[in-house]
């Protein structure tokens, strides 16, 4: 047993290795990348850059604010005015100090600056904060990754599985998920492609982290900055509430009540699904209101601090009115139809007026309907129903990008060990593979070479909705079999057993 | 108090104006026919032409000039040096060049287009860059030149225009408030007789030579074979070479450089029907296109206030009845918010909650450099959350 123990001591010392080297060369590639393929223009492409994490029009709302203009007048930048005061002043050019030199060299300067058809934003800065949010994410997904595979480690013990909590067979999914959301092509396309969504999914995974890690006001915050960037992660507060108040992913109850004749052991779990079938026959979980409340009063704080320091950014050009209307109404109301790789652009550019407030709210209800069955179903797995909700929004929201993929891919590979058994996963891989490959050729044709019209790239936006339901789908039903293959491996392993 | 500051406002400006009617300046407009065709009537389309030149050179840009022309001069089989087109036979500055729009050219230029031209009566389809779309604060320069008689202009060897019709569309034009003040310019044998019957005011009208006088040709170009430019159109633009879009020389100084003998007719200018004194008024009132600008910092006015940031800078002497308007404008909205701010502050005074609330808005106002406040409250934000997160 000491051998076993002291190489599984070696190996779990060689794997956070292991994960660095990996973690490291990903940001040196994002870095080859954005010093050597200056050609590849992602900062325009539709897919990395919509309407609201466009870095453009973040560089076109700071310059209208210095101007002192509203950052939203005109209609270009639809975000958040402290990621303005944040981001703004990296978006500056820096030809200014160049100007001073003699006319040759400025000239030198002007056509080179024209050669490369860059952004005028400064690209290293912008860069290196991108990545720096993307390492952040990696790191928080690790940890949230380390907490679930112990969960389940517990779990599996607990209910006669596995003999200990750290067989070799659980895979560690907190590395795993944090390896896929650095290495995934659509996370490096968004950071080198200078968008927002990096610093949304960063907040995303901090208010997972948070409320998976048990501190409240880091779940809070993190929950906060990401409504207040884009108004999809409010669907989160669910499964943050689940978290903080029922606990971690664990199986249904009824498993720990079925088992609890065959343990007899006294360690401690962090799941208290476990504890509670040991201590009350009742098939009720507790839930931890004194916890949800402090959340609740921790996302108060944060939100009248947000809302203060809008206020303040803004005191000049609206105020918080300007601010609701243009940011979340922006994403409400779907005013800008230039295509992106979501269905709706091309449905309202032909809905006709009257009809066009109905489907607005049919579109959005779509998602909020699916709230309440998912969570009644998977409230013993909020973290997975965090995952969920994540993928419905991401596939239902107005301008959805691929930063909004990245991120569900690497929360679905939080889950490696529960969905081992999925099905239609190479379909899959090959169909979300097919599609981004795809999405740019269908761009060109319809956009620059005119051999093609919006229907291609429409039928191609079509094709990544149907890949993403099937994924959603195929999920869903996975962790559901996974749940049922574990009462039927219980009455079997009891049988066994007795 | 506010009708009282109308009040003032109208009396102010009715004593500092400087026409009849109490409409600003707007724009300027050019109307410049020459009503001959042929080849010996080269010099008719060089006179247009050189106003043409002139009058674009002090500003007025294309889509104010109306150009009526034969137009078969310069690319006539006659013309030594084709596509081009002089007034002097020192041949320095060719007429024809780049950028000469003509909008009614050869057969277009009847009497009928020229009055539905001035009265703005068109068939449908006339496009706009052939209409004359003044508003009633446009100052137009009219000027015609060609073969005329006693009350008539004849019209490419075909037509006439006379007397009355002139006056007739001027009326209209007045009617219809298609300008502020007209300056017509005739340069043909007796051109006084054309605006005998003129009786719209604001109207000023100067013609070449008087009833029973010819207009005469400056010189003949040995070069091209005929005259190239009429006297009066050619101490005309004597006088307008010497400035540029600047200078202040005034209407009076304009008219009192034609001398008799150079001429050779009498250059007769008629001032009853307008008002302003000629020394007062500059060239460019007419000739040219100065356009006041007034500064103001904002450009999206909806979430900026317009007291604040507006600022006025005038500098022409002449334009002052539009300088008063606006200061009253000013100075009303001033007041108006005066008003209101005092109002909110006798309503105000009663919660000392939204006293507090008063302070605080001011305290932000005066505030400038928000940025790097809300940059710090941010990380302060983000310290806290760090601090509380490894404490509870």
């Amino acid at each position: 047993m000491t051998k076993d123990d002291g190489e599984m001591v070696e190996e779990q010392k060689k794997k956070p290795c292991r994960f660095w080297i990996w973690a490291l060369s990903s940001v040196l590639f994002r870095l080859i990348l954005i010093s050597y393929a200056g050609n590849l223009n992602l900062s325009s492409r539709p897919e990395v850059s919509t309407p609201l994490t466009s870095i453009r029009r973040l560089a076109e709302g700071y310059w209208l604010k210095q101007a002192s203009m509203s950052p939203y007048a005109g209609s270009m930048y639809h975000g958040s005015p402290l990621l303005l005061s944040l981001l703004g002043p990296l978006t500056v050019q820096r030809l200014v100090a160049e100007t001073s030199s003699n006319d040759l060299k400025l000239c030198f300067n002007l056509v080179e600056f024209k050669k490369e058809d860059t952004l005028d934003v400064s690209g290293s800065k912008g860069n290196q904060v991108t990545s720096f949010a993307d390492i952040l994410s990696a790191i928080l997904l690790r940890g949230i990754g380390k907490k679930l595979q112990m969960a389940y480690g517990l779990n599996a013990r607990l209910l006669g599985l596995l003999k200990s909590p750290r067989d070799k067979g659980i895979l560690p999914c907190g590395d795993i998920a944090a390896l896929v959301y650095l290495w995934n092509p659509f996370t490096i396309v968004c950071c080198v492609g200078l968008s927002t969504s990096p610093i949304e999914n960063l907040a995303v995974i901090l208010a997972l982290n948070g409320a998976v890690t048990r501190r409240v006001p880091l779940a809070a915050f993190g929950l906060v900055m990401a409504t207040h960037l884009s108004l999809y992660p409010a669907i989160l507060t669910i499964p943050v509430i689940f978290l903080l108040g029922y606990g971690l992913d664990a199986p249904p109850l009824k498993l720990f009540l079925q088992t609890r004749n065959v343990e007899s052991g006294n360690r401690s779990s962090t799941s208290s699904a476990s504890k509670q079938a040991k201590s009350k026959p009742t098939a009720q979980l507790p839930f931890l209101w004194k916890t949800v409340v402090h959340f609740v009063f921790w996302a108060l704080v944060w939100s009248l601090c947000v809302m203060v320091l809008c206020r303040l950014s803004l005191s000049k050009h609206g105020g918080l009115e300007e601010m609701f209307k243009r940011t979340y109404g922006f994403i409400l109301s779907i005013e800008d139809l230039s295509p992106n790789i979501g269905v709706f652009w091309y449905f309202f550019a032909e809905v006709f007026d009257f009809f066009r407030n109905f489907f607005l709210i049919v579109f959005h209800v779509n998602i909020l309907f699916m709230l309440l069955p998912l969570a009644i179903r998977l409230k013993h797995r909020p973290c997975f129903l965090a995952f969920i909700y994540l993928a419905i929004s991401s596939l239902l929201k107005s301008y959805p990008s691929v930063g909004d993929s990245a991120l569900y891919l690497s929360l679905w590979a939080l889950f490696v060990n529960e969905l081992a058994d999925m099905k239609f996963s190479f379909f899959l891989f090959c169909g979300y593979l097919g599609v981004s490959l795809l999405s740019p050729v269908m761009h060109n044709l319809w956009i620059w070479r005119g051999t093609g019209n919006a229907n291609f790239y429409f039928g191609n936006a079509i094709g990544y909705a149907c890949f993403q339901i099937v994924f959603v789908v195929e999920s869903v039903s996975a962790m559901l079999n996974h749940d049922r293959a574990l009462k039927k491996c219980n009455p079997n392993h009891q049988k066994v057993k007795n | 108090m506010k009708n009282l500051t109308l009040v003032v406002m109208l009396l102010c400006y009715s004593f500092a104006s400087s026409s009849g009617d109490s409409t600003i300046h707007t724009n300027n407009w050019a109307v410049l026919v020459c009503t001959s065709r042929f080849w010996f009537n080269y010099r008719h389309m060089a006179n247009t032409l050189s106003l043409y030149r002139t009058v674009k050179r002090l500003g007025i840009p294309d889509e104010r000039i109306i150009l009526m022309l034969a137009d078969d001069m310069a690319c006539n089989s006659r013309n030594q040096y084709p596509a081009q087109v002089f007034n002097n036979e020192n041949h320095q500055i060719n007429l024809y060049g780049d950028n000469v729009e003509v909008d009614y050219r050869g057969y277009e230029v009847t009497v009928e287009n020229f009055l539905r031209v001035l009265t703005g009566r068109h068939e449908n389809a006339v496009p706009r860059s052939k209409r004359l779309l003044s508003d009633e604060g446009s100052h137009i320069l009219l000027y015609m030149t060609g073969h005329g008689g006693d009350e008539f202009l004849k019209f490419q060897d075909a037509e006439e225009l006379q007397s009355h019709d002139l006056a007739d569309a001027v009326k209209q034009m007045k009617e219809k408030r298609r300008f502020k003040e007209l300056l017509i310019m005739v340069d043909t044998c007796q051109a006084a007789t054309l605006f005998n019957q003129l009786q719209s005011p604001g109207v000023l009208a100067i013609g070449s030579s008087l009833k029973g006088e010819n207009s005469y040709s400056h010189h003949l170009d040995s070069d091209i074979g005929v005259s190239v430019v009429d006297r009066f159109t050619y101490y005309t633009l004597a006088f307008f070479e010497r400035l540029n879009i600047y200078d202040n020389a005034s209407l009076n100084s304009l008219f009192r450089s034609y001398d008799p003998r150079q001429l050779m007719s009498t250059a007769y200018y008629r001032t009853d029907l307008y008002q302003p004194h000629l020394s007062e008024v500059p060239v460019t009132n007419f000739f040219g296109s100065v356009m006041e600008t007034i500064h103001t910092d904002s450009a999206y006015h909806a979430f900026s206030s317009r007291i604040s940031n507006s600022k006025i800078k005038s500098d022409t002497p002449f334009n002052q009845p539009f300088n008063q308007l606006s200061e009253q404008d000013v100075k009303e909205d001033l007041q108006n918010t005066n008003n209101q701010n005092d109002e909110l502050k006798t309503e105000k005074q009663k919660c000392p909650y939204s006293e507090m609330r008063a302070d605080l808005h001011e305290k932000l106002k005066k505030i400038e450099n928000v940025d790097t406040m809300v940059n710090l409250s941010i990380a302060v934000m983000i310290l806290v959350v760090m601090v509380s997160s490894s404490l509870l």
